[in-house]
């Protein structure tokens, strides 16, 4: 046991006896006496003792432990979806070839005269005019599973609107 | 103080392989063991408690995503200290960048009782005089000065933590004395006499 009489009488400057630098830690009378002979000693008062993080060791652990296996875990989940060098060359091609393709796409189509542009647009409509095309004005109709409606018309118009609804309606019309 | 006896450094190394091994266990075992000498190191260096945690934390998450690259012909705590410091150092970095003024409000209040009685020196005192005049050090300059004089321990041992040369780590701690000395002349004239220049 260190003693403030042992220490005064064995403490000299550049001391690295653990011992009387333990005792200097513990008791300021002592670090008082010993700042007046090693003036560096001043600050070592704080040093020696290992600390207790806030919270306590345990809960510090704890803390550590829980934060390790989250980046465990996070480790294991890149693991198992590994992306083989040939599946990410396979990525990159279909990627490329798209890109390619899109860019030849839109320089093609930069490169069609306006004119061509027009008929390519207008052809779906000429298609869409066939397929309106008139059919003969039906003078009379008869069927026994037509089902045959008249449309309302104006007081004055001769001209009579019939609606027929027929699964034997003929094709042409 | 990190101890360096033998058997502590034996246990250390096989403790390391156990983990390596594949044992988790034994890295909590590790953190338990390390964690008061690892805390204190950054609390010393920071000067923050909750910083100072932490900052210990991020050490252990950096120690275990590491641990391959530790080679067991070294002290395992050497390279636990290495790992402490460059932490700590980058740490004490970006907040000097963030905030130049960092303990600079600090200030010791003495009463007149305490001067006639001459300088009596109390532990939470120095603590603040030391948080304030050690303000104006790098980070490496305080890290070295803590590890020499709070934690005992010798250039050499520090210079092998550190990866310099012994006269790098010897040069630093004259500076550091030297800039800390400067600051207790002009905000502690009381506390400079007791700190001659030597």
């Amino acid at each position: 046991m260190m003693t403030c009489e042992i220490f005064r009488s064995t403490f000299h400057a550049d001391t690295e006896n653990a011992a009387l630098l333990g005792h200097l830690r513990t008791c300021d009378r002592c670090l008082d006496f010993a700042a007046n002979v090693d003036p560096d000693v001043m600050f070592r008062a704080l040093g020696g003792e290992d600390l207790v993080p806030p919270g306590g060791v345990e809960l510090f652990v704890d803390d550590v432990m829980r934060q390790v296996r989250v980046r465990g875990a996070e480790k294991v989940a890149t693991i198992q979806r590994p992306v083989s060098w040939m599946r990410r060359l396979a990525i990159a091609a279909t990627l490329a070839t798209a890109v390619t393709s899109g860019s030849l796409v839109y320089r093609h189509n930069s490169a069609i005269p306006s004119s061509m542009m027009t008929s390519i647009k207008r052809a779906p409509i000429a298609a869409h005019q066939i397929a309106l095309v008139t059919k003969p004005i039906v003078e009379t109709y008869e069927s026994q599973s037509a089902t045959i409606m008249e449309v309302p018309n104006e007081p004055n118009d001769d001209v009579k609107i019939v609606m027929i609804f027929d699964e034997n309606l003929p094709a042409d019309l | 103080m990190m101890p360096t006896t033998p058997v502590v450094e034996t246990d250390d190394r096989q403790l390391v392989q156990t983990i390596r091994e594949g044992d988790a266990d034994a890295f909590e075992t590790l953190v338990r063991r390390k964690t008061t000498k690892v805390y204190a190191l950054c609390y010393r260096i920071i000067g923050n408690a909750e910083d100072a945690k932490d900052i210990s934390q991020l050490v252990f998450l950096k120690l275990w995503e590491n641990l391959e690259k530790y080679d067991p012909a070294y002290a395992f705590d050497t390279w636990l200290y290495r790992m402490v410091t460059n932490v700590a150092i980058d740490f004490m970095r970006n907040k000097q960048s963030r905030d130049n003024a960092v303990n600079s409000t600090l200030r010791l209040v003495k009463t007149e009782a305490d001067a006639e009685q001459g300088v009596v020196v109390q532990r939470k005192e120095v603590e603040n005089v030391f948080n304030d005049v050690s303000s104006v050090l790098s980070p490496k300059q305080k890290t070295i000065f803590i590890m020499n004089q709070m934690e005992d321990l010798p250039s050499a041992e520090i210079a092998k933590i550190l990866g310099c040369r012994e006269s790098t780590v010897r040069n630093h701690l004259f500076n550091a004395r030297k800039a800390m000395q400067a600051q207790l002349q002009k905000r502690y004239p009381e506390y400079a006499q007791l700190w001659r220049s030597r």
